[in-house]
């Protein structure tokens, strides 16, 4: 069985090192030494902006030997509807796994878009859907429906896009209701996108059992990752597929690997080493498995290679790998023997990272051989 | 200045058949001519072009940003509604294509569906209560924009402590397209819009003060005579205080070339004898 190994794009802004940190491509914050996309060129800005870079990140990515990339959504991104429109004639075999909340745009306009895009990109659109997180956050967005409850919008939202998808279709729920809703007839053929689901809540795994294609998580501890593939199995009629999403530091030495991250270490003070905490279950998760560490980092090695601290490094989630080219391409083995039938792999740099991890990690790679 | 756009084709054409003894190496899948006839308005020198919701046809949010990135100068103006996505969502997809294309994003807000399209989309609101939508939609897009924290609540849209992120590249908000005839229509317009557009049959003196005035005007170039009639046609509605044109081709491509080296150069000459 095939492996799908997608590479991240960052949506946020790329730092020139994980080390270092200064959000310097992709247009947020001011102009700072070595700023591009865009950058300034005799002091004056140089006219390239945000996706121009992204379209070199989703280029390399291609040819390093990735599917594709996810798209990520926060407050704080770009938007992923916006990009992947935009870099669809830029790339050719580039799979647009484009993250969203259900709530935000209505379930038909969400069709007419996916359908569009696939007749665009030739059927390279694939989901990743969003429904926890919570708090604050919710309310900057403008949703004031609860974390349980957006579960069982998420499962009516997606009723509602494949019914119109099939349509035509009526609907009276709870959260949609819809009269005749279809889509256009040239684009009643185009094929559904792949739905990566994500969520660590109990409301999360019973709706991807009904949704998922891939049931998408962050890296935890091996052990607890495989628990909880075992608990969306027995909650599931047909089990999903499983999906990881692992940031990488891979280098030629372990010791370069690590040296990277005492860098980065030293780079943030103490204050932001305690992160502040999130509404998202999965986070919560993660801060369980490194709490009572203390305050060296090599204390958040919870297991050979698997490293707790990359959200002290950058926003995101806790864990990632880190070591020599092999060390890093065993783990991810081990990962496929769990059950992993897809990555979601980055590393910052995006774009140099990707690059990099196709070249000396991908090729390491073993299928399932159990 | 006045301003010229052209609507976009949003459905596919139907494609020549050939005969089966020649070698077709054209690509599969189909698409619209939204491209073509939108490369045509940027290297004609036109100033944009109107991405038009059509419910058979592919959406305009995706078709957008395609065109605001296969060109460098076009104003891409695409029509939604306001039922499509909540405020925030909207805004936020909005301020990347900014970021994107160096400001160039319009938006034209369709308040007025029919019933049976609204319904296929999943909007039930009728009358009034549509035009109070809208005015919220807008507030809380165009509040998250330019103030952080911004929180708002109302009967359709909410939201809390909000606000953009900032941005190195400018984002200027989208400049705004409303139409209608409707009291409600033009209050709307006369709060929100920067332009209000007309029916070819509908007075320009009811355009609110301080919101430019478009006329969509159907033309083709096919007829001999045609391009006069039409150089008429616009002088006639620039005196009448018209300041942009939203142009509907007969023929996509085609029409637009012939307007941006036929028309374009007299209408050009025109406002510079006038001025």
């Amino acid at each position: 069985m095939s492996v799908d190994v997608y590479w991240r794009i960052a949506m946020e802004g790329d730092a020139p090192a994980l080390r270092l940190g200064d959000i310097t491509r992709g247009g947020f914050g001011p102009y700072r030494p070595g700023s591009l996309g865009p950058g300034l060129r005799g002091g004056e800005p140089d006219g390239y902006g945000p996706l121009d870079y992204m379209a070199e990140v989703a280029r390399a990515t291609e040819r390093a030997g990735f599917v594709g990339g996810l798209m990520p959504s926060f407050p704080e991104t770009d938007d992923p509807w916006a990009a992947a429109a935009a870099l669809a004639a830029e790339t050719r075999a580039y799979r647009f796994m484009v993250a969203f909340q259900p709530g935000f745009l209505h379930p038909v306009q969400a069709a007419r878009m996916s359908a569009s895009l696939q007749a665009a990109s030739g059927g390279r659109l694939v989901y990743n859907i969003i429904s926890g997180g919570g708090g604050p956050q919710q309310l900057w967005w403008g949703d004031k429906v609860d974390h349980d409850d957006r579960y069982a919008r998420t499962s009516e939202f997606l009723d509602v896009l494949k019914g119109a998808w099939n349509g035509p279709f009526d609907h009276e729920g709870r959260f949609y209701r819809v009269e005749g809703a279809g889509l256009p007839a040239d684009l009643r053929d185009q094929p559904f996108p792949e739905v990566f689901f994500s969520g660590s809540s109990p409301a999360a795994i019973a709706a991807a059992g009904r949704h998922a294609d891939y049931y998408l998580s962050w890296l935890e501890p091996f052990e607890a990752l495989a628990e909880k593939f075992d608990l969306v199995r027995r909650h599931s009629d047909t089990p999903p597929k499983f999906a990881v999403r692992v940031d990488v530091l891979a280098r030629e030495t372990e010791e370069e690997a690590w040296e990277e991250i005492r860098e980065g270490w030293a780079r943030v003070g103490e204050r932001d080493r305690t992160p502040e905490s999130s509404g998202s279950v999965g986070w919560q998760r993660g801060r369980a498995f490194t709490a009572g560490a203390g305050d060296a980092f090599a204390d958040l090695e919870v297991q050979p290679n698997v490293w707790g601290g990359f959200n002290r490094l950058r926003p995101g989630p806790l864990f990632g790998l880190v070591g020599d080219y092999h060390q890093v391409a065993e783990r991810l083995n081990e990962l496929i023997a769990l059950g992993v039938d897809a990555f979601i792999l980055a590393g910052v740099p995006h774009l140099e990272e990707a690059r990099r991890v196709g070249r000396h990690v991908l090729p390491l790679l073993k299928g399932n051989t159990s | 200045m006045t301003r010229f756009h052209v609507v976009v084709p949003t459905r596919p054409p139907r494609r020549a058949e050939l005969p089966e003894f020649l070698t077709d190496v054209r690509p599969g899948g189909r698409e619209p001519e939204h491209r073509p006839a939108a490369r045509g308005a940027e290297l004609g020198g036109l100033d944009g072009v109107f991405v038009p919701f059509d419910p058979g046809g592919h959406d305009p949010l995706i078709l957008a940003p395609e065109l605001l990135r296969a060109s460098r100068y076009l104003q891409v103006t695409a029509e939604f509604h306001p039922a499509i996505a909540t405020p925030v969502y909207a805004a936020k997809v909005s301020a990347s294509l900014q970021r994107y294309a160096a400001g160039r994003l319009a938006w034209q807000m369709t308040v007025d569906l029919p019933a049976a399209v609204a319904r296929a989309h999943g909007d039930f609101l009728e009358g009034d209560a549509r035009y109070a939508r809208a005015d919220q939609f807008l507030t809380i897009a165009r509040g998250v924009w330019n103030d952080s924290p911004f929180s708002y609540e109302e009967e359709y849209f909410q939201v809390l402590d909000g606000g953009l992120p900032g941005s190195r590249v400018p984002r200027p908000f989208p400049r705004v397209y409303l139409s209608g005839t409707s009291p409600r229509a033009l209050e709307l317009s006369a709060r929100h819009a920067d332009v209000h557009v007309l029916e070819a049959g509908e007075d320009p003196a009811l355009v609110p003060e301080g919101v430019e005035a478009a006329v969509r005007l159907p033309f083709g170039l096919g007829a001999p005579g045609a391009e006069g009639r039409l150089v008429e046609e616009i002088a006639r509605r620039r005196d009448q205080g018209v300041a942009e044109f939203v142009l509907v081709p007969s023929a996509p491509v085609a029409d637009v070339y012939a307007f941006a080296q036929r028309v374009l150069p007299l209408v050009g000459k025109e406002s510079e004898s006038v001025g």
